[in-house]
């Protein structure tokens, strides 16, 4: 049993001595960080301009949107900075004003943007609102759990747009960057 | 290079008691019992043998083909982010793997027959095997994420894994047919204890231009995931029991499987020696303690949309929740319980030899090799062999090979060496080295192999280690 043993302990010994290795440093894994940058979009709305010929009055469109996305934990609990970016396209004959409000669970207003566009024929608007660092703060959308779309018309209720299906268009996405490590 | 006493001792706890699926050393070894293993049809001549319980063999190997431990870890001032965005996420293809395989010994013993031309083998192990394919896609979206990246599909069909725990209950026998050919065959019962596999998935997330807003995100998802066995261990675990649930997992009590291997030798002249065999043609059907997890379906979405016109009079409903809902209709997450059937790992292995120098002993004073299987005409056991193996494997994204060349010496009967070097997708570089050492019955025999790996062992993609004892008897009948 003995020489077994020895054998053992020898080749053991052996592969102890003959085995090298660069220094390693498991720890560096503390710095490891994880980043990634998600993109999509986030709404789209349209308001064809027989609606907006339709409504007397300035503000033909006001409504409350429930937006949970940025409540969402993985969300919220990760997110470092990022930008959304509006798109808005006036294809009426009408000059145009849009307001997006950011509200809280109770309805208070959180942040806000605010749009003009003249009537058509105008170039797409394009705004990219930053958040995180020196932008706007994170804790706006972290707390956003509705959206509220307001929309007036500084034009007539008559006019008509010669551009086919006309209308006032806002799109959005969203861009940020979370921390997965 | 700085010498490290302390990752040398870990690597050769961890990884030196591992050893690879492709056995190339002990293959054709025949002076060796565990040969049987990976040929029941070898040309073996014991009467009987036994290994000593727990320590006749124990196996393994963990490795990378796309990087080593080196790589990352390394003290080489170089930032760790840097190492492994260049190094893996960019650097590592789909094809690459991180696999391991470990296999215990709890059992193994073998005895020849009153027919002295049969040689019966049975016992037990236990086996470990995993496979993960490097998720390309699902790194890069982890690391870098979506943005930017217009019309990129991300490959959903990178998730491939398998692994499982079973106990392996066999049985052989190796009949010497002719002075020529010497065939076998092992069946074996698994008892599965826990299983896990991802292998058939399919799909991509992109986003594109949208029609209406500015990007279209699509899914589209045909994920599975299949697993046997965690339910029971999980519930162990919160009861202090999993000792026991592993034991009855592993003595039929969990997932049954049936399997077979086959070999033959056979003599193409005296000097010249060609094998192969069959390893685990088998399945393990999976049921009692399955959870299924899927995700299969398509979804577009450009985030809520509101047209105004169309959507006059239900401007108030739930535009967000509706989003959500219909995604999740889309692209439903589902679990089940149902059973599944899983086929192992099968192995080839082929290889040629050939034997020569003098014979050991004169002709008189014969130094041939015992032969107990019964044969009238003693075979010459020459001093020198040298031949090639094939070995190949299934795995998820297809076969597997591996090409070795070997030289063997002995020295009388007492002590037997292998040197072999093999080319796989591992590494081009791998020499091994094998002993088995006869001390009167005691038989004990050490082999590894990526001995080069051994100058810095934590570059090395694998390395590998085997130590056996035995009690053998050659006694004549």
């Amino acid at each position: 049993m003995s020489v077994k043993r020895n054998v053992v302990l020898l080749f053991l010994g052996i592969a102890l001595l003959l085995s090298c290795s660069d220094k390693q440093d498991f720890g560096q894994y503390d710095d490891l960080t994880i980043t990634p940058t998600f993109e999509t979009s986030i709404f789209y709305v349209k308001t064809q301009e027989s609606i907006i010929n339709r409504v007397t009055g300035i503000s033909f469109f006001t409504q409350d949107f429930n937006f949970d996305a940025f409540e969402e934990d993985l969300f919220a609990e990760r997110v470092l900075e990022g930008s959304i970016t509006y798109e808005l396209e006036n294809t009426t004959s009408k000059d145009i004003e849009i307001t997006i409000e950011f509200l809280n669970e109770n309805g208070d207003v959180l942040d806000s943007e605010f749009f003009r566009m003249d009537a058509a024929p105008t170039a797409l608007l394009t705004r990219v609102v930053a958040y995180g660092g020196t932008d706007k703060s994170l804790d706006i959308l972290r707390n956003t759990s509705q959206i509220r779309l307001s929309a007036r018309n500084l034009g007539d209720n008559t006019s008509t747009s010669g551009l086919p299906d006309a209308a006032v268009e806002l799109r959005s996405s969203a861009k940020f960057m979370v921390r997965v490590k | 290079m700085k010498r490290s006493l302390s990752i040398s001792f870990f690597t050769v706890l961890v990884c030196n008691f591992l050893w690879t699926q492709n056995k190339q050393i002990l293959y054709d070894f025949n002076e060796i019992p565990q040969s049987l293993m990976v040929n029941p049809g070898v040309e073996s001549d014991f009467k009987w043998y036994s290994g000593i319980p727990m320590i006749s063999g124990i196996s393994g190997y963990a490795g990378s083909n796309g990087v080593s431990v080196n790589d990352i870890f390394a003290e080489d001032g170089l930032d760790i982010n840097d190492k492994i965005r260049d190094r893996m996420v960019n650097g590592m293809s789909r094809r690459d793997e991180f696999s391991g395989n470990v296999q215990l010994e709890i059992l193994n013993i073998g005895f020849r027959s009153g027919n002295p031309s049969l040689f019966y083998s049975g016992g037990a192990y236990v086996e470990f095997d995993n496979i993960t394919y490097w998720p390309r896609d699902y790194a890069q979206l982890i690391f870098d994420g979506n943005a930017d990246q217009l019309n990129r599909r991300f490959n959903l069909g990178d998730l491939k894994t398998r692994g499982s725990l079973v106990t392996v209950y066999h049985l052989g026998v190796n009949k010497k047919v002719d002075k020529n050919l010497t065939i076998g065959a092992r069946g074996k019962i698994y008892s599965g204890i826990v299983d896990y596999n991802s292998t058939r998935n399919s799909g991509y997330l992109v986003n594109t231009e949208g029609q209406n807003n500015i990007l279209n995100t699509t899914l589209n998802a045909d994920l599975q995931l299949r697993s046997s066995g965690f339910g029971q261990l999980d519930e162990a675990s919160d009861n202090g029991t999993t000792g026991n649930t592993l034991i009855k997992r592993a003595l039929f009590g969990g997932d049954l499987g049936l399997g077979v291997d086959l070999g033959f030798s056979y003599r193409l002249n005296e000097q010249t020696l060609f094998t192969a065999s069959v390893l685990d043609l088998g399945f393990i059907y999976h049921s009692g303690d399955t959870q299924n997890y899927s995700l299969d379906g398509t979804a577009s979405s450009e985030g809520i949309q509101i047209n105004v016109l169309r959507e006059l009079s239900n401007l108030n409903r739930d535009y967000w929740q509706d989003l959500v809902d219909e995604i999740e209709e889309l692209v439903p997450f589902e679990e089940n319980n149902s059973a599944y059937l899983t086929f192992r790992p099968t192995k080839v292995n082929a290889s040629l030899r050939y034997d020569f120098g003098q014979p050991m002993g004169s002709s008189e004073n014969c130094d041939c090799t015992i032969d107990a299987s019964g044969g009238n005409e003693p075979r010459i056991a020459y001093r020198n062999s040298v031949g090639a193996h094939l070995f190949l494997i299934n795995r998820p994204r297809g076969p597997q090979a591996a090409i070795t060349g070997f030289y063997m010496r002995r020295f009388g009967n007492i002590l037997a060496l292998k040197a072999t070097y093999t080319a796989d997708k591992f590494s081009y570089t791998n020499l091994g080295f094998g002993l088995n050492l006869q001390a009167g019955p005691v038989n004990l025999y050490a082999m590894a192999d990526n001995l080069l790996s051994y100058r810095n062992i934590a570059a090395s993609n694998y390395a590998s280690f085997q130590l056996g004892l035995n009690i053998i008897s050659w006694g004549r009948k």
